[in-house]
């Protein structure tokens, strides 16, 4: 996705106040950031804030990244994660606060997904279906713990490798994968268990 | 997930490579063993299923679009911040200026600035005109104001001046308490006994025994022939005794004020 000495020399020209080379970053990760803020905080309205929130931070911080100690994207990523998970920890209350007015939708005798969607027979459209898909697996991916959560993300969604989202994580590449391998089949169950419902 | 030992193989190390698995680079005979285990152990090949299902459910998943606004919000917040930081690090040269001149562009201007606001002449006139009814009121003529001392032998003689009042007003607040304590004292012993009698009656009205009040003091026989060498004096009303015969006696708390 980079290269490494055209990543270095856009963020010494941002060092340098060069605004045209600050406008370039954000214009090529914003994407990037936005849709990992999306799938993991589940809103567009809370991806948008922590979206913003990371560039602001990252802009502040420039000056720290070395090129030397890993991949811009890396960097990037690991920002993007470690306000994720400032941001889990602050909602984690409201959360607490919505799931007692609400059923325990994390049990597994609990509301299953299929009764949250409107109506799977109605529209017989198959472009609107794939977007109730869609909505489907990302209401189900947002059910995974944080940490299953944050591995299927940078895995299945942002391609990154497995030395990469250990970087980010923090943790060795055996507990990335085998964190991977439990948040596929968590999130599978969960589907299965929705489209039993629906069937 | 059970550690089993099928077809040369164990169940974590089946985890390990089951990432690698679905991604398509395990290859050769630990393929085969992958494959082998994965039909001999029940769980490590439901796990497979649902890790397999459950990636391809993520690939699915196409990117979501931004909404447009964003760039623009994040380049108004961090250009932002950036301004203030090119502000914050570039000296600006200023030019020389005299310290006068730095005194009143820094405090006189501002001060010459509220001072011409119609509510702060409103303000101060108000004041001027109560502190000038005040000590009207309060007698003081600017002569007296005139002939106040400030030598320290003067300060310090006003000051003792104005102690020996503060000191004479409650030596006379004193007396005032003594003259009330002793005329409280002389209604007191003025008042007739019979008149505490039904009040003493009125405290026993609860006393449904019908027993004789027993006394205060008491020996430990109870019994009223034994000698009793002690004992307090009962007062007036209870025994019948004539008020006046007894001696009057005011007590009367002073309080020392330095």
């Amino acid at each position: 996705m980079e290269d490494v000495q055209v990543v270095a020399m856009l963020v010494r020209r941002c060092i340098a106040g060069d605004a045209a080379a600050w406008e370039e970053i954000v214009q090529t990760y914003n994407r990037r950031i936005y849709n990992i803020c999306y799938r993991f905080a589940g809103t567009s309205d809370d991806a948008q804030d922590l979206t913003q929130e990371v560039f602001i931070k990252m802009y502040r911080t420039l000056t720290s990244y070395d090129p030397s100690k890993g991949a811009f994207v890396t960097w990037v990523t690991t920002i993007t994660r470690n306000l994720l998970v400032d941001h889990f920890r602050k909602t984690k209350q409201d959360r607490m606060t919505d799931s007692m007015d609400s059923a325990a939708s994390d049990h597994e005798d609990a509301q299953p997904l299929s009764e949250q969607i409107p109506d799977q027979s109605a529209p017989p459209d198959a472009r609107v279906r794939q977007r109730e898909v869609s909505e489907t697996v990302h209401q189900a991916l947002g059910k995974l713990s944080p940490e299953l959560r944050e591995a299927v993300i940078l895995r299945d969604l942002q391609d990154m490798d497995y030395k990469e989202i250990a970087a980010v994580l923090r943790v060795p590449e055996g507990t990335v994968k085998s964190r991977i391998n439990r948040g596929r089949a968590e999130l599978a169950r969960l589907l299965q268990r929705t489209y039993r419902q629906v069937m | 997930m059970p550690d089993l030992t099928n077809h040369g193989m164990q169940c974590n190390e089946f985890d390990q490579l089951l990432a690698d698995a679905l991604d398509g680079v395990l290859s050769g005979a630990r393929l085969d063993r992958f494959q082998a285990h994965a039909q001999s152990c029940k769980a490590c090949g439901e796990l497979l299923a649902e890790a397999e299902a459950g990636r391809g459910w993520l690939k699915g998943l196409t990117e979501v679009e931004p909404p447009a606004s964003l760039v623009t919000n994040i380049l108004a917040s961090t250009t932002g911040v950036d301004t203030q930081r090119l502000w914050a690090h570039t000296p600006v040269r200023q030019p020389r200026v005299s310290w006068l001149e730095h005194v009143q562009a820094s405090f006189l201007e501002p001060l010459w600035a509220t001072v011409r606001q119609p509510r702060f002449a409103m303000s101060f006139g108000m004041a001027f005109f109560a502190l000038s009814v005040g000590l009207t009121v309060a007698g003081v003529k600017p002569s007296d104001i005139r002939s106040i001392d400030l030598r320290p032998v003067a300060i310090r003689h006003t000051y003792y001046n104005t102690q020996a009042r503060v000191v004479r007003y409650f030596e006379n607040a004193r007396t005032v308490y003594e003259v009330e304590a002793a005329l409280h004292g002389i209604k007191r012993n003025l008042t007739p006994a019979v008149e505490s009698a039904p009040k003493e009656r009125k405290d026993h009205k609860n006393d449904t025994t019908q027993q004789p009040e027993q006394k205060q003091e008491r020996n430990y026989s109870q019994r009223d022939n034994q000698l009793i060498l002690a004992a307090a004096h009962r007062g007036p009303s209870l025994n019948g005794v004539n008020a006046c015969d007894l001696p009057v006696v005011s007590v009367t708390t002073y309080r020392r004020f330095v």
